[in-house]
C-alpha cells in the first residue's frame, strides 16, 4: 500500500496543489502505517508458520525441503491428537461455565442497577483483580486448591467435609476452575454493556401488556444481549484456545493443551513440528471465530 | 412486582458471591505474602506473620537460598517496553480510526486485518515471529521482535476505542474550523484532539496495561533479557515462593496509583470541557 502511494505521488505533476493530493489520498496516508505494520508483523509471521510446517525437521535444525512428515507425526500420535481433543473439551467447558456464571452478574449490573455510578463501581470492582499480573493470579490458585488450601480449610471449618478434597489441585478440574475465574470477566463486561443499552420503556411496555418476567427475559432481554454474549465468547475462546500457562501451572504439567505442545516443541528446537501445531490451532480459531461472527456483525455493534 | 423484588435480591446476593469468587485468590495471595521467611512456603498454614517477603522483593532481606526477583532490570525493561508500545499503538490507532471516519473501499478488509491482531493467540504470533527472525538472521530482543508484536496486540484495542470515540463525535465542529480557514493540521491539534483526549487516554491505558502484562508473545521473541512476566514464568519451572505474592500485592497497589492518576486526569478534562462550555454560553 505504501509503494502504491509513492508511485501516485511521483506520477503526479510537481505543480499540482498539495492540498488536493492530501485530500485525494487522505485515507491511504492515514491507513498506511497501521496496515504496513500489521502485514509485516502479523500476516507475514502467520504465513511463515504455515510455510515452515512443511519444512523438514532434523534433530536440531530445520531445512526448507518441503515434506508433510511433521503433519503425519501429529495425526498419527495419540499424545498430540489427544491434546487437540483435550483443548477443544476444556475450551467448551470453560466457555459454558463463564457464560453460566457470568450472565446473572451481567444481568444484575446491566438491568437491575439503574444508577450509572453504581454500575461503573461494580464493573470496576470486577476488573480490579486484573491489575495483578496474570501469572501471579494463576499461581494464587495453588494455595486456594491444594490439599491444605483455602477451599479445603473453609469447607472443613464449616463442617461440610471431613477429609480434604484432593482432586482439586493438579488435575484437569483445577485448570478449568482457574481459567473460568480468570476469564469470566471478559464475558460479564460485554454482556453488561449490551444489557445496559436496552431501552427500559421496551420492558415497561411488555410488562404493561401483561408479560411475565420470564417471557420478558426470553423474548426481549436475552435476544438484545446476544451480541454481548458473542463478543464475550470470542474473547474467552481466543484466550482459552491459546492458553498454556494456566494448564502448566495448575495441572503440574499433566494437562497438555495445544499451546503447551508448542512451547515444549520450541524449547527442544522442533520448529517445524511446533509450526504444525500452530497451524492446527489457527485453523480451530478461524472456524470458531467465523462461526461466532456469523451470529453478530461486530462492526455494526460499535 | 413482588416476584421482581425477590429476583433483584437474589441476583444481588449472587453478584456479591461472584465478586467474592473473583477476589478469593487475590485475598489468599495477600494473606500468604505475609508468610514467615525464608522457610515458609506459598501455602497454609501461616507459620508466623512477617514482612520478610516484602523486604525480599525490595532487596532489603539478607541473602538466602531464595534467589531475588530481577526487579531492577526486568521491571525497567517491562515499563520501557510498555511505554513505547503505548505511544506507538495509540498513534497508529488514532490514525487508522481517523481514516475510518469517512467511508472508503476495502474498509472491511482493513478493519478485520487490524482486529485480527487482538484475536490471534499470542503463542502463535510469538512462534511465527521467532521463525521469521530466525530465517532472516535477526536477533530476538525485547525491544525489537517482542516490541513489534506488543504493538500488533495493543494497536487494535487503541483503534477500537478511538473508533467508538469518533463515532460519537460531531463532525460539524471540525467543518466549522475548516470553513474559517484553519489548516487541517492545526484543526486536529486545536479542535479535534482536545475533544478526543479522553479516548486517547483510555487507549493509552489499555495499551500500557496489556503490554506490561503481556507474556505469550514475549516468551519466544524476547531473547535472553527477560521482561517481568517472563521472569515470573521462569519461576514456574522451579519452586515458587511467597515473594511472588508480595510482588503481586505491590504491583496491584502500583496499578491503583496509576489508575487514580488516570481518574484525576479524566476528571480534569471533563471539568475543563464543562468550564469552557459555560464560557461559550456567556
Amino acid at each position: 500500500m505504501a509503494t502504491n502511494n509513492d508511485s501516485v505521488a511521483m506520477g503526479a505533476p510537481v505543480a499540482a496543489p498539495q492540498e488536493s493530493f492530501w485530500a485525494r489520498n487522505r485515507h491511504y496516508l492515514l491507513l498506511a502505517p497501521g496496515v504496513v505494520w500489521m502485514v509485516l508483523f502479523l500476516v507475514v509471521p502467520l504465513l511463515m508458520m504455515v510455510y515452515v510446517s512443511f519444512w523438514t525437521q532434523t534433530t536440531f535444525a530445520i531445512s526448507s525441503d518441503l515434506t508433510i512428515k511433521s503433519w503425519q507425526t501429529f495425526f498419527a500420535s495419540e499424545t498430540y491428537f489427544g491434546a487437540l481433543l483435550r483443548t477443544l473439551r476444556i475450551w467448551l467447558t470453560v466457555l459454558f461455565f463463564t457464560f453460566l456464571i457470568g450472565y446473572p452478574t451481567a444481568l444484575f449490573i446491566g438491568q437491575f442497577v439503574r444508577n450509572k455510578t453504581l454500575q461503573t463501581v461494580l464493573l470496576v470492582a470486577c476488573v480490579i483483580p486484573f491489575w495483578t499480573s496474570f501469572l501471579i493470579r494463576v499461581l494464587a490458585w495453588r494455595p486456594m486448591l491444594g490439599k491444605e488450601g483455602a477451599v479445603n480449610i473453609v469447607l472443613q471449618g464449616l463442617g461440610i467435609i471431613d477429609q480434604p478434597i484432593e482432586v482439586l489441585l493438579f488435575t484437569e478440574l483445577s485448570v478449568i476452575i482457574g481459567m473460568v475465574q480468570i476469564y469470566v470477566v471478559f464475558m460479564v463486561g460485554p454482556i453488561a454493556f449490551m444489557l445496559a443499552r436496552i431501552d427500559h420503556s421496551l420492558i415497561e411496555a411488555a410488562r404493561d401488556l401483561g408479560a411475565s418476567a420470564w417471557t420478558i427475559f426470553r423474548t426481549i432481554i436475552f435476544p438484545l444481549s446476544l451480541p454481548g454474549v458473542v463478543v464475550g465468547a470470542i474473547f474467552v475462546s481466543v484466550m482459552v484456545l491459546g492458553e498454556f500457562a494456566t494448564a502448566s501451572a495448575l495441572s503440574g504439567r499433566k494437562v497438555n493443551l495445544l499451546g503447551n505442545i508448542i512451547v515444549t516443541q520450541v524449547g527442544s528446537l522442533k520448529w517445524a513440528f511446533a509450526a504444525v501445531v500452530g497451524v492446527i490451532l489457527t485453523a480451530v480459531m478461524a472456524v470458531v471465530i467465523t462461526a461466532l461472527l456469523r451470529v453478530v456483525n461486530l462492526r455494526k455493534e460499535l | 412486582m413482588y416476584e421482581l423484588k425477590t429476583l433483584r435480591i437474589g441476583l444481588a446476593i449472587y453478584t456479591a458471591l461472584f465478586i467474592g469468587f473473583l477476589y478469593g485468590p487475590f485475598i489468599v495471595m495477600g494473606i500468604l505474602s505475609f508468610q514467615n521467611g525464608p522457610d515458609g512456603g506459598p501455602q497454609f498454614p501461616i507459620i508466623e506473620w512477617s514482612t520478610f517477603w516484602y523486604q525480599h522483593v525490595l532487596g532489603f532481606a539478607p541473602p538466602s537460598r531464595v534467589a531475588p526477583l530481577p526487579i531492577g532490570e526486568a521491571l525497567t525493561r517491562s515499563l520501557t517496553l510498555a511505554f513505547a508500545t503505548m505511544v506507538v499503538s495509540t498513534v497508529l490507532g488514532t490514525l487508522t480510526a481517523q481514516a475510518f471516519r469517512t467511508k472508503f473501499k476495502g474498509s472491511g478488509v482493513v478493519f478485520y486485518l487490524v482486529v485480527l491482531g487482538m484475536m490471534v493467540p499470542g503463542v502463535l504470533l510469538g512462534l511465527g515471529m521467532a521463525l521469521v527472525a530466525d530465517q532472516m538472521g535477526v536477533d530476538r530482543n525485547w525491544w525489537s521482535t517482542a516490541f513489534v508484536l506488543h504493538v500488533v496486540y495493543t494497536y487494535p484495542f487503541a483503534f477500537l476505542v478511538m473508533l467508538a470515540i469518533f463515532n460519537r463525535f460531531d463532525k460539524s465542529i471540525e467543518e466549522a474550523a475548516w470553513a474559517l480557514g484553519v489548516p487541517p493540521g492545526k484543526t486536529f491539534r486545536k479542535v479535534t484532539f482536545p475533544i478526543i483526549f479522553p479516548g486517547v487516554l483510555s487507549a493509552m491505558l489499555f495499551a500500557l496495561t496489556l503490554s506490561y502484562d503481556e507474556f505469550p508473545r514475549t516468551l519466544f521473541t524476547g531473547g535472553s533479557d527477560v521482561t517481568m512476566p517472563i521472569a515470573i514464568y521462569g519461576t514456574f519451572a522451579v519452586e515458587i515462593h511467597p515473594n511472588l505474592f508480595a510482588f503481586g500485592v505491590l504491583t496491584t497497589l502500583f496499578s491503583f496509583a496509576l489508575l487514580t492518576v488516570y481518574g484525576i486526569l479524566m476528571g480534569l478534562t471533563v471539568r475543563r470541557a464543562r468550564a469552557s462550555g459555560i464560557q461559550e454560553d456567556i
